[in-house]
């Protein structure tokens, strides 16, 4: 365990990494548990949550269509 | 006959764009030309099976991902990965935090996430972000969310170990935010 993830309640250092890493792999269910309560009280890393998830629907979006007449003939 | 031709001509006007994401995937302009190449070949031998369900942009680019997976395999075996970038990178993610773990800045709204994704301009600057990335970081970024190959594929296929990835995958995310966060979402709030 890495220093920060030590303590009672998590800190936003933890829980930024357990919502990237909750994209690549399922959460134990402690880590599930301590990311969620975390979210409900932290403005900053529910916005981080949201940015994450914009990030991913983005990337799958991926070549975005052209809009009709912008490439070259 | 004018159908294969209309099919011809739709599919040549998406090359350019498709090299661009199959170099940002690959890192090497010759085998990005090749995979596209490849998945346009595909389409045109067999354009009956486009059912034109979805669009023909996203037929061909489910093709080309295909295509790119298989070239990456083929890369991984004959040569091996280059590891050497992103050794300063803790930076980026302590960059964030406060000695007690707390984020150093309230990070900026993004607004609604449908506003952007409406926005052509929008993936021109995350195209940007995604190049500006260390060539590694991008490569496996790039396979995690564009390719859509789950953790244990991409550690297999680059050697490295899961946790190995989920850092580097961190570090490509905070990297991304960062710099659509600047050129993107700042801008538009000032505006």
């Amino acid at each position: 365990m890495k220093k920060h993830d030590e303590g009672l309640k998590p800190t936003c250092r933890e829980v930024h990494r357990l919502v990237s890493e909750g994209m690549d792999r399922e959460l134990s269910l402690v880590e599930r548990t301590r990311m969620r309560l975390h979210l409900i009280v932290c403005g900053a890393c529910t916005r981080f949550n949201g940015q994450m998830a914009l990030l991913r629907r983005a990337m799958r979006e991926l070549p975005p269509p052209e809009v009709p007449g912008d490439t070259p003939p | 006959m004018t159908a294969t031709l209309t099919l011809h001509h739709q599919l040549e006007a998406m090359r350019p764009q498709l090299v661009r994401f199959a170099q940002l995937q690959l890192r090497n302009e010759a085998l990005a030309e090749d995979a596209v190449q490849d998945a346009l070949i595909a389409v045109l031998e067999k354009p009956e099976r486009f059912s034109g369900q979805s669009t023909l942009r996203t037929y061909v680019t489910g093709i080309l991902k295909f295509k790119i997976i298989d070239n990456l395999r083929i890369a991984t075996r004959e040569r091996q990965i280059d590891c050497d970038d992103d050794q300063s990178e803790d930076d980026v993610i302590d960059a964030l935090f406060i000695a007690d773990g707390h984020t150093r800045d309230m990070p900026r709204p993004w607004g609604n996430p449908d506003d952007a994704l409406e926005q052509k301009d929008f993936f021109r600057v995350l195209e940007v972000c995604l190049e500006k990335l260390p060539a590694k970081t991008a490569r496996i970024f790039m396979m995690r969310e564009w390719l859509e190959l789950d953790t244990d594929e991409i550690c297999k296929e680059l050697a490295i170990t899961t946790s190995n990835a989920w850092v580097l995958l961190y570090r490509a995310r905070l990297r991304l935010r960062e710099c659509l966060d600047l050129n993107w979402f700042g801008k538009r709030a000032v505006e």
